[in-house]
């Protein structure tokens, strides 16, 4: 976990977070969860006629790399995440997430960049975030 | 004939929903995140939270259960759902937002921009959301970009 502004090294990567690969039941518990019932993302005929077939919802990715981003930095230190959801996934698919600091700026401020990617490396949600972290003597 | 530019400026008529701790559970637990400050209030209360946190992208639950479905929101801005695709979203937390607290969201229609792609030509929809809690205090800004395929 990276705690301190003085410890954040621009370019140094993010320790990778593993997901289970997304199942159908992943997909209908998020939809309750979240409450996006596009049925693109549960009902196998809806899929069909969008000729994609069933796609995870690209919510369910953002969630997975907010995960990481909270694995790395602790939660109440983000400020903001932005993401562009590049490229569908689809059930039985592995996400990684990783990332990096990009840049230190003023008053403590980090921007991060964060990724979902597969087991190929291809790209599904691709991001940036911001932290406001404490400097070691703030804390005393 | 109106045409999907004239969307800009559209104002939905603002919800009000409660953070629900169980809610946060169960959406933490969808997405396979299992921190456990998202759990046990004591052990985000030891972590430095006045109370249980949201993840990050929990007020997608907000404005789904409390705010438009996913039909309703078709409907509003007239997007045929399977031509559709989540471009971009983005969220700003200005103050921290915990389980009990009451938020009302304002939202609207930022911008819509009609783009030539590789692909054929597609709308690219900007909502921008406002959340404010229960002593009024905006808490928390989100940008949601929708594309929708011709």
């Amino acid at each position: 976990m990276l705690k301190y502004y003085e410890d954040a090294d621009v370019d140094s990567p993010f320790p990778a977070l593993t997901k289970d690969p997304i199942s159908r039941v992943q997909l209908v518990k998020y939809a309750g969860a979240s409450g996006d019932f596009n049925p693109l993302h549960t009902v196998e005929e809806v899929g069909e006629e969008a000729g994609s077939g069933i796609i995870a919802h690209g919510m369910l990715i953002m969630g997975m790399a907010s995960q990481g981003v909270t694995s790395w930095i602790e939660r109440k230190n983000i400020e903001s995440i932005r993401v562009r959801f590049q490229k569908m996934t689809y059930p039985g698919e592995q996400i990684h997430v990783i990332g990096k600091v990009l840049k230190k700026e003023e008053n403590n401020l980090i921007i991060g960049e964060v990724k979902a990617v597969n087991e190929t490396g291809e790209v599904k949600v691709s991001g940036v975030f911001e932290a406001r972290l404490p400097s070691k003597e703030m804390e005393g | 004939m109106s045409t999907v530019i004239d969307l800009i400026g559209l104002e939905l008529a603002p919800y009000t929903y409660s953070v629900d701790q169980v809610k946060i559970k169960e959406f933490a637990e969808a997405i396979g995140d299992l921190n456990p400050i998202y759990f046990d209030e004591a052990v985000a209360r030891q972590e430095g939270y006045d109370g249980i946190p949201i993840p990050l992208t929990f007020l997608q639950v907000i404005d789904m259960w409390g705010g438009y479905s996913f039909m309703e929101k078709c409907e509003i801005l007239h997007l045929n759902p399977v031509k559709i695709l989540h471009g971009e979203q983005g969220y700003k937390f200005l103050k921290p937002i915990y389980a009990r607290d009451i938020l009302t969201v304002t939202g609207k229609v930022a911008d819509v921009k009609i783009k030539e792609g590789s692909t054929g030509a597609m709308n690219l929809i900007t909502l921008e959301f406002e959340y404010q809690n229960q002593t009024g205090e905006i808490v928390a800004i989100s940008t949601n970009v929708t594309i929708e395929r011709h």
